[in-house]
């Protein structure tokens, strides 16, 4: 069986995103990935984590547990899974400096989740496209779990050695 | 046949926030010639800093079972366990499927002490489950106390786990001697986790583990210092 590699990139306030990059994440150790998890950290002030409640003590505890995305980690990758908020896509000043110091991804495997709108894909798939990812498209209907399976099975069927079909 | 596995011939590794010793091959210490013992195929003793610990990480078809042995750990994975426990507890995970979790030293001010062990289990894709199961010091001193048993096997003061193999602690006074039967065919590891211990005569310190294989009847007498160690009885 090929390795496959599962990089989770997610924002998180209340702990919603998070949930679903989990999931994803299980999904793809499931379909036996290694799996890194990686926390992007919002720039924000004070005044506005205390405007939501649980996102001080969710950025305090997600700070132990995640570190921040590195270039090795999506050189490393096979497969680019983002997980973003409602209101990010990659309008957010963290994800669009994300995205833009992405390189070097031909023919890894993308797919995105959100906790907000379609709009919010939408917006990046154009994004992840110019990347010359490979776009396993979000599906509304798979769980998180499901689709972090799938684009991992995704990526290791584009791995295998091309078949003679005779 | 009892083969010693000295202390200082553990593989080593010092990371500033966390110091362990290797039994086993285990991240950077790679060694052909000490791959596991039967079904066990990791201890590792690590020592780590106040409030620092692994962040989330995933495990996937290994039987995980941690002991403390000074302080606490905060644990939490993706079956929904958060958990702080410590000494005289044993937490089991069965990875199975996967699971993805983290676990700290639960204390700010003093470091920790642990014993990871992982079991290789007889079977894959096993559903993932967490266990923890907390005893009184006294039922470890001078006698085995179960840890982990095969699933099935009934032992209900015990972690179940997806393996033929038996784990138990023990606590040994100076000179205080416990006779244990390993079965024919079985084999035996015994991990010291403090103080010194005798087995059949040899004798062992901290840190030390011992194989063994075609005995049937073992000895233990504790050291000058006393002991606690862990026996593994294996497949």
């Amino acid at each position: 069986m090929q390795d496959i590699n599962t990089l989770v990139t997610f924002s998180s306030r209340t702990g919603a995103t998070e949930r679903l990059a989990l999931a994803a994440a299980l999904g793809a150790v499931q379909a036996r990935a290694l799996i890194r998890l990686r926390w992007l950290r919002e720039n924000v002030d004070d005044p506005t984590i205390d405007g939501l409640p649980e996102w001080r003590e969710n950025r305090v505890r997600m700070a132990r547990e995640y570190i921040a995305p590195r270039e090795i980690d999506f050189l490393w990758a096979d497969v680019l899974v983002l997980a973003m908020p409602a209101r990010d896509g990659d309008s957010s000043p963290e994800w669009k400096t994300y995205l833009d110091g992405l390189k070097g991804l031909h023919g890894k495997v993308a797919t995105a989740f959100t906790t907000g709108s379609d709009a919010t894909l939408v917006s990046l798939c154009p994004v992840l496209a110019g990347l010359n990812l490979i776009l396993v498209p979000p599906d509304p209907t798979a769980t998180a779990l499901l689709h972090g399976r799938k684009v991992t099975e995704a990526a290791r069927a584009l791995k295998q050695p091309a078949r003679d079909p005779l | 046949m009892i083969v010693i596995r000295r202390n200082a011939e553990r593989g080593h590794a010092d990371l500033g926030w966390i110091e362990s010793y290797y039994t086993f091959t285990f991240a950077g210490y790679k060694d052909p010639a000490h791959m596991g013992f039967r079904a066990l195929r990791v201890i590792n003793e690590d020592r780590i800093a106040p409030g620092r610990g692994f962040g989330a990480h995933a495990h996937r078809d290994m039987e995980i079972l941690t002991y403390v042995l000074e302080g606490g750990l905060a644990h939490r994975d993706s079956m929904g366990e958060v958990h702080t426990f410590g000494a005289d507890t044993i937490q089991a995970m069965s990875a199975g499927t996967g699971v993805i979790h983290s676990e700290f030293n639960a204390s700010e001010r003093e470091p920790g002490h642990f014993l990871q062990i992982w079991i290789e289990p007889g079977v894959t894709d096993a559903d993932p489950s967490y266990q923890q199961i907390s005893f009184d010091p006294l039922e470890k001193r001078g006698r085995f106390r179960l840890l982990a048993a095969p699933r099935g096997s009934h032992h209900a003061e015990a972690a179940a786990i997806h393996q033929d193999a038996f784990v138990s602690a023990a606590v040994l006074a100076p000179g205080e001697e416990l006779r244990q039967k390993l079965a024919p065919g079985r084999h035996a590891w015994i991990q010291v986790a403090r103080g010194n211990v005798s087995i059949n005569g040899d004798a062992l310190g901290q840190g030390d583990g011992a194989a063994v294989s075609d005995e049937q009847d073992l000895s233990f007498i504790g050291g000058p210092d006393g002991s606690e160690f862990l026996y593994f009885d294996l497949a």
